[in-house]
């Protein structure tokens, strides 16, 4: 009786003591190195803390959806989204917008890679020969790792890929599907090509043993989003000073938690071509 | 007499424990042939030699955040299953109540991980998220059990209390005394499970070791993960020595400045989940349009859940359980002997506790993907992953009910001959309810193994969550919940039969 | 006047019957004494009258109903928990109130175990489980006492002061007993049943020794 009214009074003093500052929290897609992801954005808030003079916080989150969901709940206000999340994100929230984009993220693309017993080696289009094999996306919600995947082997192939393939399976980051794909777990797989050319250049890749047999045409991907309701609760033109403080971070430090070269200016429209892809192939109502 | 005749006799002079089991056998048997069992794997080797000499050499990275996620842990199984046993035991009181009944069985058929997506929607990353999701389930449980347990006991002692007693005092001292032994070891029994739903939790967000677990081991990092489960084997197999009457107190009180503070609730985000995500999508849009567009574009988003994810989702369940159920009771009865009295001497023992310890707390996703690594994507590596730990679970409690038999002592001199002439026999009824218990859980388990490329209802939920089609994951957590539902109607049926 | 009474009743045990047609008077102020072979349906009469006149009635059933994990003076104290407030009683639970240890205190003192008050009852021996049994009885103070075998546990002067208390803590009373001698000392009246049929009726003055072994 006693412990349980002690608990829920707890309960209350914990939830009430973060209402009471306004801190301004924004997340990430966990799309590689989870185990970092802390650390690494951990930077970014400390650089946006010093720009915006306000408290920054950096929540780290489990999966695409979480990432969405925090933000259509307003506990975050700003994200660094995929395409795809972040095409989703803006749908279920009015008014907000994608600011900001990394300098490689207008042309970025997707690895097909296979294992070498396949037999399969690099050429302009996915051959006829992978239909029957097994293939696995990385997580459900990626654009990379499903989105455009899904949408070249439909427009390739005129097939949904568990009719093409014998077996299809989400491994659920990028750089798990390395691992199945190496292991022959999986014949074949498709990824970020940045998480692939870091593996590679880690060292963490056989080569041997897997390689890219495909990359897809260039398609727009990462973005920052912001909330279109900041200025009423942080202050007449603080959605600028964020798209200002968002678009100048140019620290090598900070960029390589991305990574990306630095951060050019991004609208909504950029988009466009991920959110019909994603309509299309019934990802988006 | 003819060779069926005779099995046609023998079948009608065993009991009917023999007969259930054969039954589950023979249905296993026909599942292995629609089951896809494929071994593809071309060569694991690599990975799994990254695996085992990350498995060798364990190593915490950030200790500090691993010591934060311990006891946050701690803290939301004790927070959880504190709320459980207060909700579970209210709800027991009622539970002659048909309605209760029902409510208790519909939230108990209902996994941890999908309680703890659903408030994720709720309450964002809040504690309450992990402390509900553990505790709604578990008062379900809790509930049956408490029921159970109370109706169980002797009815004298209340019936010499003088007329006019009331119900609350007849409760308080004696029913509530004569059932408080059985009560407080399964309570302690549940807080273990508790520990492991909570560190599971991990997996979908929530600052306990899953988090650091899932992360390190998606990664690769080997080394973490060796080191993150041998701190959570041990914080299991030390429960005996750290969980006494007089630390209770302060694990229960202590618990919830442990659970961290994440976000704050807007509770407009709440209202706006029951409001309008959880309402099918036809229905939402249909603004314009008459009432039987929006009725016939309903029953076309229906049929088109049930025909595309539901029925193959049941099916999938159905025939990857049922396998499971019966490899996990081979593994039990294999197990079981390794931690028994009667079988090895104390020293002898110490190798089947590790071994049981160590096979029912590794959750059983990461076993499932060490063994997709190793087999390749098929029903297989869940199959075994699900063996492992169930199997371990209850060969751990069917080895501690044969230490509490009391057997003559001139037994016969092989093991072998102990084993199939005194052992077996006289565990085999409560393993058989255990596994009965157990065939339910084992259901709701093939949830979280979806990454499998099986296509178990827990597949078709999350990736539902995942396009943030909350309408649907419902209308299949609710098929889920249902099917538990009835599998555990028939368990008990079953369980009557015997 | 009659205390309790039953008339032409049939008594059943599970799904056998076991005694009956019975008519039976229990008049204010009489110790009546039930004799008869084990299985003759003692108990079974004992209960039925328990269940008619709760109201009235304290009970020592044969199997004692003790709750064997709470303390002698819990055990004892149940007696009374129709008296107060489920909030009271619940408070004595966690810590029991000094008065009523006051008042259960000198009963355990007659009864040889109030060094035991705060023992768990499943660390007694069956003989003091027995008197925490009868304990319980006394303290509950009803007008009617039913008792089935009350002293069967304890040895012959144990026996008799325990008989001794009962008769004077109650006025009127039902005991069922095998040992025919006791049987003769405290009753005023004796019932033997034989055969599902109540076969004597009689004062104890009437009695001897000898004219009621024919019933065992």
């Amino acid at each position: 009786m006693f412990k349980m009214m002690f608990r829920v009074l707890a309960l209350m003093i914990l939830a009430g003591s973060a209402f009471a500052t306004p801190t301004f929290v924004f997340t990430a897609i966990p799309d590689q190195d989870e185990t970092q992801l802390k650390q690494r954005f951990q930077k970014v808030a400390d650089y946006l803390q010093q720009e915006l003079q306000t408290e920054v916080r950096f929540i780290p989150v489990k999966s695409y959806a979480a990432t969405i969901t925090a933000f259509r709940n307003n506990q975050v206000q700003l994200a660094w989204f995929g395409g795809l999340s972040g095409v989703k994100a803006r749908e279920l929230v009015p008014g907000s917008r994608a600011v900001a984009q990394g300098v490689e993220d207008p042309e970025f693309k997707s690895y097909f890679i296979a294992h070498q017993s396949t037999g399969l080696s690099a050429a302009d289009r996915l051959p006829q020969s992978i239909d029957g094999l097994t293939f696995t996306f990385g997580s459900k919600g990626s654009t990379s790792g499903r989105l455009m995947p899904e949408y070249h082997l439909r427009e390739q192939f005129g097939q949904s890929p568990d009719e093409l393939f014998k077996r299809v399976g989400f491994s659920g980051n990028h750089s798990r599907t390395i691992a199945l794909v190496e292991s022959g777990a999986y014949q074949l797989g498709a990824l970020n090509y940045k998480v692939w050319d870091a593996a590679v250049e880690a060292g963490k890749v056989d080569t041997a043993k897997v390689k890219v047999i495909w990359e897809t045409p260039t398609y727009p991907d990462y973005q920052w989003t912001l909330r279109g309701d900041l200025d009423a609760a942080y202050g007449e033109g603080f959605t600028d000073r964020v798209e200002q403080a968002l678009l100048k971070m140019n620290d090598p430090e900070l960029l390589s938690s991305f990574p990306r070269q630095g951060f050019i200016p991004a609208s909504n429209s950029d988009f466009e071509p991920v959110r019909k892809v994603a309509k299309q192939i019934g990802l988006l109502d | 007499m003819s060779f069926t005749e005779a099995m046609l006799s023998s079948l009608s002079r065993w009991s009917g424990g023999v007969k259930t089991s054969i039954g589950f056998v023979l249905v296993a048997i026909c599942c292995l042939f629609v089951a896809d069992l494929e071994i593809s794997s071309i060569d694991p080797w690599a990975e799994m030699w990254r695996l085992a000499d990350g498995l060798f050499h364990p190593s915490l990275m950030q200790s500090s955040l691993v010591l934060e996620a311990l006891l946050s842990t701690l803290a939301f199984a004790f927070a959880g299953v504190a709320l459980a046993v207060v909700g579970g035991f209210l709800l027991a009181l009622m539970f002659h109540n048909a309605f209760v009944r029902g409510f208790c069985a519909l939230v108990r058929s209902i996994h941890e991980l999908f309680w703890a997506l659903i408030f994720l929607q709720f309450f964002g990353l809040h504690p309450l998220t992990g402390l509900l999701a553990i505790a709604i389930p578990y008062s379900g449980i809790f509930a049956r059990m408490y029921a159970e347990m109370l109706a169980q006991v002797p009815m004298l002692p209340a019936r010499t209390l003088p007329s006019g007693t009331g119900y609350l005092n007849t409760l308080l001292y004696t029913r509530l005394p004569l059932a408080w032994p059985h009560l407080v070891s399964y309570t302690s029994y549940r807080l273990e499970c508790g520990i492991r739903s909570s560190a599971i939790l991990g997996f979908v967000g929530l600052p306990t070791l899953g988090y650091y677990l899932e992360s390190s081991f998606s990664q690769g990092y080997y080394s973490e993960v060796a080191a993150l489960l041998m701190l959570f084997y041990l914080l299991i197999a030390t429960k005996k020595i750290w969980l006494r009457r007089w630390t209770l107190p302060a694990l229960f009180l202590g618990s919830p400045f442990f659970l961290g503070d994440g976000m704050p609730i807007v509770w407009g985000n709440a209202w706006r989940f029951i409001s309008e995500d959880i309402i099918p999508a036809p229905l939402r849009n249909s603004e314009a349009g008459g009432q039987w567009e929006s009725l016939s574009k309903l029953s076309q988003w229906t049929s088109d859940i049930m025909f595309n994810q539901a029925l193959p989702g049941i099916w999938n369940t159905l025939v990857l359980s049922q396998i499971a159920l019966v490899v996990t009771g081979l593994c039990a009865l294999i197990m079981f002997p390794l931690i028994s009295r009667y079988c090895y001497s104390l020293p002898g023992r110490m190798p089947g506790y590790v071994l049981l310890v160590i096979a029912r707390s590794t959750p059983e996703y990461l076993l499932a993907y060490i063994l997709l690594q190793l087999l390749g994507p098929s029903m297989l590596p869940a199959v075994i992953a699900l063996a492992i730990h169930n199997g371990a679970l209850i060969g751990y409690l069917s080895g501690r009910h044969s230490n509490e038999l009391v057997l003559r002592s001139d037994l016969p001199k092989r093991r072998l001959d102990r084993y199939f002439y005194e052992l077996l026999p006289r565990i085999y009824p409560s393993f058989l309810s255990f596994m009965l218990y157990r065939w339910e859980v084992i259901m709701r388990e093939t949830a979280i193994l979806g990454i499998l490329g099986i296509h178990t209802l827990g597949f078709f939920v999350d990736s539902a969550i995942q396009e943030i089609r909350f309408d649907v994951a419902l209308v299949l957590i609710l098929t889920a919940a249902l099917l538990n539902i009835a599998v555990d109607m028939f368990s008990r049926r079953i369980q009557r039969y015997i | 006047m009659s205390s309790l009474a039953i008339q032409d009743a049939y008594l059943t045990y599970g799904n056998h019957r076991v005694l009956g047609p019975v008519t039976l008077d229990v008049r204010a102020g009489e110790h009546l004494i039930l004799l008869g072979k084990s299985g003759c349906g003692k108990s079974t009469l004992l209960n039925h009258l328990y269940t008619e006149n709760r109201q009235d009635c304290a009970l020592i059933p044969q199997d004692l109903g003790l709750v064997e994990n709470l303390s002698v003076y819990h055990n004892v104290y149940m007696g009374r928990l129709q008296r107060y407030s489920a909030l009271r009683n619940c408070l004595n639970f966690i810590y029991p109130a000094v008065a009523r240890i006051a008042e259960v205190t000198p009963l355990l003192e007659q009864l040889g175990l109030d060094e035991k008050c705060f023992s768990a009852v499943a660390e007694l021996s069956g003989g003091q489980q027995q008197r925490v049994a009868v304990a319980r009885a006394l303290y509950q103070a009803a007008p009617v006492l039913l008792a089935d075998e009350p002293v069967s546990a304890l040895d012959g002067p144990e026996a008799d002061r325990v008989m001794a208390l009962l008769g004077q803590y109650f006025a009127t009373a039902v005991i069922s007993l095998h040992d025919v001698d006791r049987a003769l000392r405290y009753g005023q009246r004796i019932i033997a049943i034989q055969n599902g049929e109540l076969v004597l009726d009689e004062s104890a003055h009437r009695l001897t020794v000898s004219s009621l072994n024919e019933f065992y």
